[in-house]
């Protein structure tokens, strides 16, 4: 027991400190996000009496007037779309390339990878072009298919190695078409992995800016990062408000965080991991 | 239909949608971008090829010239920074909090790797708001008069890379930790039996061993700090005068602002030459450490 004890120096008290002040650095700005959010005031002091955690004026004045709530419903109705869109195609692409020998397949996995070093800040002009030429700005479709991207592929694909052959192999000779093997073999033993790619593109998608800045125009297709960017001009110095409006876009990646914490830190902190 | 067609026909079905995908949106446009970065196009009128004039007026333009001398004050303000931090968390966390307290405080530290860059400049623009920010207020609290964090040309730049770092340091932080913890328990067993220090256990064992992930966490800060935009377009939308103006700042102007799109192109393939250039060298820094072996 002695052994196991740890011995706490100068050195590693320091480093508590030093760890409890980061941690505390991180989460108060969020903090002081809510308690604004429940003023009224519009100045930057914060005075007891003008906190009220039981009024959400500033919540549904922000929702209803200022065209959040619309924002607030594209982004969901991308981010739900693109999630999907992602893992079919995905999982798709990784169990052909695993599971299947056709030509040319290496070649076509190293282009994949390679397609990976290319930041969207390079695509993004030529993609806005054809969009706009094909009449397709200010549409879901727009804000969606661009979320697809290889990452997603090398992520399953890395996972496919736990599917074994074998298992394919006899639902084969049993007759089952190719098509349920996919959907009902394969699909539900990479469920650990699309969970973690559901997250990742949840978060990429929802806290995606610049695209939907570029792609729409007309204010009914903005999504959630867009709408809060224009808070501030339209707002001023009513911190409150703005900090509602705050409240309201990270509600929804907090709460998904608390609860599938492990998901979140694999499926984002993996993305970096990629090549 | 033989065995061996019908699975390569099915490969080829399965692989289809992601790489029509992936062709349109990823591959053609990397070569459009390369066709319209040689001429003058600004949408409605057909392109029109003036050879490397876009190149030319590039490296004369001083909004260029400052965002370029930016994006590079921004790495060597960032990524050393957040490097060294992150570093230092993993390894306590690693040392001495490998309990539930250690992952309590690894989970809030992810926090603002989840918020939105747009979520994280409005609220950092309020905090560091001069009269009555939330920061001033404590910096008074200490009889230090306030700064202008985001008005003033000296601390624009500095503000946004402070942002940064709060931002960024969770998400190497886990990647480091997860480093630490593959490492074999026995080898600092052996070290401490031979009298080692723990200051030298980190500098002999830990550090040599994290060199890939070093790497790593390195080139993708250098990378990620090559695409900023979200963070100084929310706090100062690249003022005051050009003092936080980003190279990504310029191509979204350039393209969207004043329609040039062969002028943003150009900017835009500049931006894809130095990303591939830091990518090659860290492949190089890989290869030898793969030799070495």
């Amino acid at each position: 027991m002695n052994e196991k004890k740890q011995k706490w120096t100068v050195f590693s008290i320091l480093g508590l400190l030093l760890l409890i002040l980061f941690a505390a650095i991180c989460i108060a700005p969020f903090i002081y996000m809510a308690i604004m959010s429940f003023t009224k005031s519009t100045t930057l002091m914060l005075h007891m009496k003008d906190i009220n955690f039981t009024d959400f004026t500033n919540f549904q004045y922000v929702l209803g007037k200022s065209g959040f709530i619309r924002a607030l419903i594209n982004s969901i109705i991308v981010v739900f779309c693109s999630c999907l869109f992602n893992c079919i195609i995905a999982s798709m692409a990784a169990y052909g390339f695993t599971k299947k020998k056709f030509p040319g397949r290496e070649v076509i996995f190293r282009i994949y990878l390679l397609t990976l070093m290319i930041p969207g800040q390079v695509t993004m002009i030529p993609v806005f072009i054809m969009m706009n030429k094909a009449g397709l700005t200010n549409t879901y479709f727009a804000l969606i298919v661009i979320i697809l991207n290889a990452f997603g592929v090398f992520l399953i694909r890395q996972f496919m190695d736990s599917v074994p052959d074998e298992l394919l192999e006899a639902a084969k000779v049993d007759g089952c078409p190719e098509y349920r093997i996919f959907i009902q073999i394969v699909i539900p033993l990479i469920k650990p992995v699309l969970i973690s790619l559901v997250v990742f593109t949840f978060v990429t998608s929802w806290n995606d800016f610049l695209w939907p800045l570029v792609s729409t125009s007309d204010s009914s297709m903005y999504t959630l990062t867009v709408a809060l960017s224009l808070l501030k001009t339209q707002y001023q110095t009513n911190y409150g408000l703005i900090m509602a409006g705050a409240t309201v876009s990270f509600l929804f990646p907090f709460v998904m965080y608390v609860f599938l914490q492990k998901q979140f830190v694999e499926g984002i902190a993996l993305s970096g991991i990629k090549g | 239909m033989s065995r061996k067609t019908k699975e390569a026909v099915q490969g080829v079905i399965y692989i289809l949608p992601s790489f029509v995908l992936i062709l349109i949106f990823c591959i053609v446009p990397i070569f459009m971008s390369g066709f319209f970065s040689f001429t003058d196009y600004n949408i409605m009128n057909a392109p029109e090829f003036v050879g490397l004039d876009n190149y030319k007026k590039m490296f004369q333009d001083s909004y260029v010239r400052d965002a370029a001398k930016n994006t590079l004050l921004y790495v060597v303000m960032t990524v050393p920074v957040q490097t060294l931090l992150a570093l230092t968390l993993a390894a306590f966390l690693a040392e001495k909090m490998r309990n539930k307290t250690g992952g309590f405080l690894r989970s809030v530290m992810f926090i603002p790797v989840i918020a939105s860059a747009v979520t994280a400049g409005t609220i950092w623009r309020i905090i560091l708001n001069t009269d009555g920010g939330f920061l001033n207020n404590i910096l008074n609290f200490f009889h230090i008069s306030s700064v202008n964090w985001l008005g003033s040309t000296q601390t624009s730049l500095l503000s946004i890379c402070i942002v940064a770092v709060w931002k960024n340091v969770g998400y190497f932080l886990v990647i480091y930790y997860a480093g630490i913890m593959g490492i074999q328990k026995e080898l600092y067993e052996a070290a401490k039996v031979d009298g080692a220090t723990s200051i030298q256990q980190f500098t002999k064992i830990t550090l040599p061993i994290l060199k890939p992930i070093t790497y790593l966490v390195v080139t993708l800060g250098i990378i990620w700090s090559f695409q900023v935009f979200d963070l100084a377009y929310l706090m100062t939308g690249g003022g005051p005068g050009h003092s936080s103006v980003t190279l990504v700042m310029g191509i979204y102007n350039a393209a969207f602002k004043q329609y040039k799109m062969g002028y943003a192109c150009a900017m835009a393939m500049f931006l894809l030459i130095m990303i591939i250039i830091i990518n090659v060298i860290e492949d190089l820094f890989f290869k030898e450490k793969r030799e070495a072996k």
